[in-house]
């Protein structure tokens, strides 16, 4: 995979600029987590969130649903056929999101490298900003997790949602790989990169040609009592 | 009645109004929200957010790289659910800007701060996600079952008083001291009011249409971005009006800003130490409470109104 240079952020007039220094600091200071918790290490996240640790104190809350949420906490172990329901979520999310491994489980498939069943590396599915490896981390690591993720935002670095607009030929080659050449989701995302400029040498190639061709247009759903 | 308070109003003047009272309305929401969020913090022996943290979420689902909008529909909604309480300020009577005010009365009003939850009705159903859908109607159904004793509670307050004028009601209590206060005049009205309030404010018990584990946050499941920056302005804005009218029909309003202030986060503060001590109640078991025990409360409350 080629590296991607980061945007420059000092673009533009002084008062987009400053508009844009304004929004990165709100955004590292606001962040709403969407939990998948998929594996055993979901069990040390409500310490994380009640009062022995208060997340809430470095602006962290959680959410409920992929269309809130900036951040997704993926803890643990991620089967293949949860894999599917994940990157649904991830492609509902608004940009900038984040993604966030807990677990050595999304690191290298932990103690399940040898299964059959489970999706190994996360960050070949989609960009994985950060990751938390222990067996479970404990809320501690947690905690300075996403103080690290807070600094990272705060200085521009955590860029990595763009990633898979501009590198989309990648990750959907790895994820028919796993799911067959049918996989589609609602979320058309190279409709986004174009909308949004975040078009990127990657963007195309032959992975995405197979989803064109087998692509079916959505439709709405049938009105049923 | 005095007629004193028609006094003459200037065009610059409605102007000043106009755009100043939701401008402060706003900011001292979003200090609502946080006091709300450090009260919930504290009841459950956490250390809570950081000072600005309401402002941040606004500035930041506004700043969102990748905004999505369900249609036309989606976007009109969030515009009357925060237009709605945008017109609903400029009729409250705060210290020093009556201008508007006086020409609206509490009539007025009641019929503004209905149409903000009809505006997200509108918006949420575009989105065509069922979980919104079992929100608003949720969401509706408790404005019904809540709006009756409102109703009941206005009318026994505009009795009392011989007048719909909220700029009436206030100068009236605050001539005649504390003892003419509604909150001692008419204690059982007052003490409707406070049940009208939670239900008004969706919090537990009445939060049904919310619950964010069952139906994922009902109407505000499809929302994201600047809708979603949008809901919590306007849930900044709901927390003021819900306030400083209840501070106005039963608390004398305030005759300074620090007056009215100190009052209003007294009235927000009540709803939120009562809802994080208690679960919630379904939808119909919340209709036959409100309709009971409120009502009744209210009923009794008009009664005694001499
Ligand atoms: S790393 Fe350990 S605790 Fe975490 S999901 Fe894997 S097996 Fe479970």
């Amino acid at each position: 995979m080629k590296e991607i240079k980061v945007e420059n952020r000092r673009e533009g007039n002084i008062l987009s600029r400053v508009f844009d220094e304004l929004n990165e600091f709100c955004r590292a200071r606001s962040l709403f987590i969407l939990h998948y918790c998929t594996g055993c290490g979901a069990i040390e996240l409500p310490p994380v969130m009640t009062s022995r640790f208060d997340m809430e104190r470095l602006g962290v809350q959680p959410m409920v649903t992929p269309r809130q949420a900036d951040i997704l906490l993926i803890t643990g172990y991620v089967s293949i056929k949860t894999l599917k329901r994940v990157m649904l979520t991830y492609e509902q999310m608004g940009s900038p999101k984040y993604v966030i491994g807990i677990c050595s489980c999304t690191v290298n498939g932990g103690m399940y490298w040898q299964s059959y069943a489970t999706a190994k590396k996360l960050d070949e599915y989609m960009p994985v900003d950060l990751y938390i490896a222990g067996c479970m981390p404990r809320p501690e690591a947690i905690i300075s997790g996403l103080r690290s993720l807070i600094r990272n935002i705060e200085l521009g670095e955590s860029n990595n949602w763009k990633k898979y607009y501009e590198n989309y030929d990648y990750y959907l080659g790895n994820q028919q790989k796993l799911f067959g050449d049918e996989w589609q989701t609602p979320v058309d995302v190279i409709g986004e990169a174009e909308h949004y400029g975040l078009v990127g040498e990657g963007t195309y190639g032959e992975h995405t040609e197979i989803l064109q061709r087998v692509q079916q247009p959505l439709k709405p759903l049938e009105m049923r009592l | 009645m005095d007629t004193q308070i028609f006094t003459e109003i200037s065009l610059s003047e409605i102007l000043v109004e106009l755009l100043l009272m939701p401008v402060i309305a706003f900011l001292v929401g979003l200090v609502m929200v946080l006091w709300m969020r450090k009260i919930g913090a504290r009841v459950q022996r956490r250390i809570g957010p950081p000072l600005f943290q309401p402002l941040y979420d606004v500035v930041k689902l506004f700043g969102k790289k990748t905004q999505v909008s369900h249609g036309v529909v989606h976007d009109i909604g969030i515009v009357m659910a925060m237009g709605g309480y945008i017109a609903a300020e400029t009729l409250l009577p705060v210290p020093g800007m009556n201008g508007i005010a006086v020409y609206g009365g509490i009539i007025t009003l009641t019929y503004l701060m209905m149409i903000p939850s009809l505006g997200l009705a509108l918006g949420v159903g575009q989105c065509a996600n069922p979980n919104g859908s079992i929100g608003i109607s949720r969401a509706l159904t408790a404005m019904l079952a809540y709006d009756i004793p409102f109703v009941i509670i206005v009318f026994g307050v505009a009795f009392h008083h011989e007048t719909t004028n909220l700029v009436e009601i206030i100068t009236q209590q605050q001539q005649a001291g504390i003892a003419s206060w509604g909150a001692v005049q008419n204690p059982l009205l007052a003490l409707a009011g406070l049940a009208t309030l939670q239900g008004m404010l969706g919090k537990q018990p009445f939060e049904i249409y919310i619950a964010p584990a069952e139906i994922a946050t009902g109407p505000m499941v499809e929302m994201s971005g600047k809708y979603l920056g949008g809901l919590f302005v306007m849930q900044a804005f709901q927390l003021y009006t819900a306030a400083v009218l209840y501070v106005s029909l039963f608390l004398g309003g305030g005759e300074s800003w620090f007056e009215l202030l100190a009052k209003s986060f007294v009235v927000v503060s009540i709803p939120m130490m009562i809802a994080f001590v208690f679960p919630r109640y379904r939808t119909e078991d919340l209709v036959r409470l409100f309709w009971k025990w409120p009502v009744m409360i209210g009923l009794l409350g008009v009664a005694f109104v001499g």
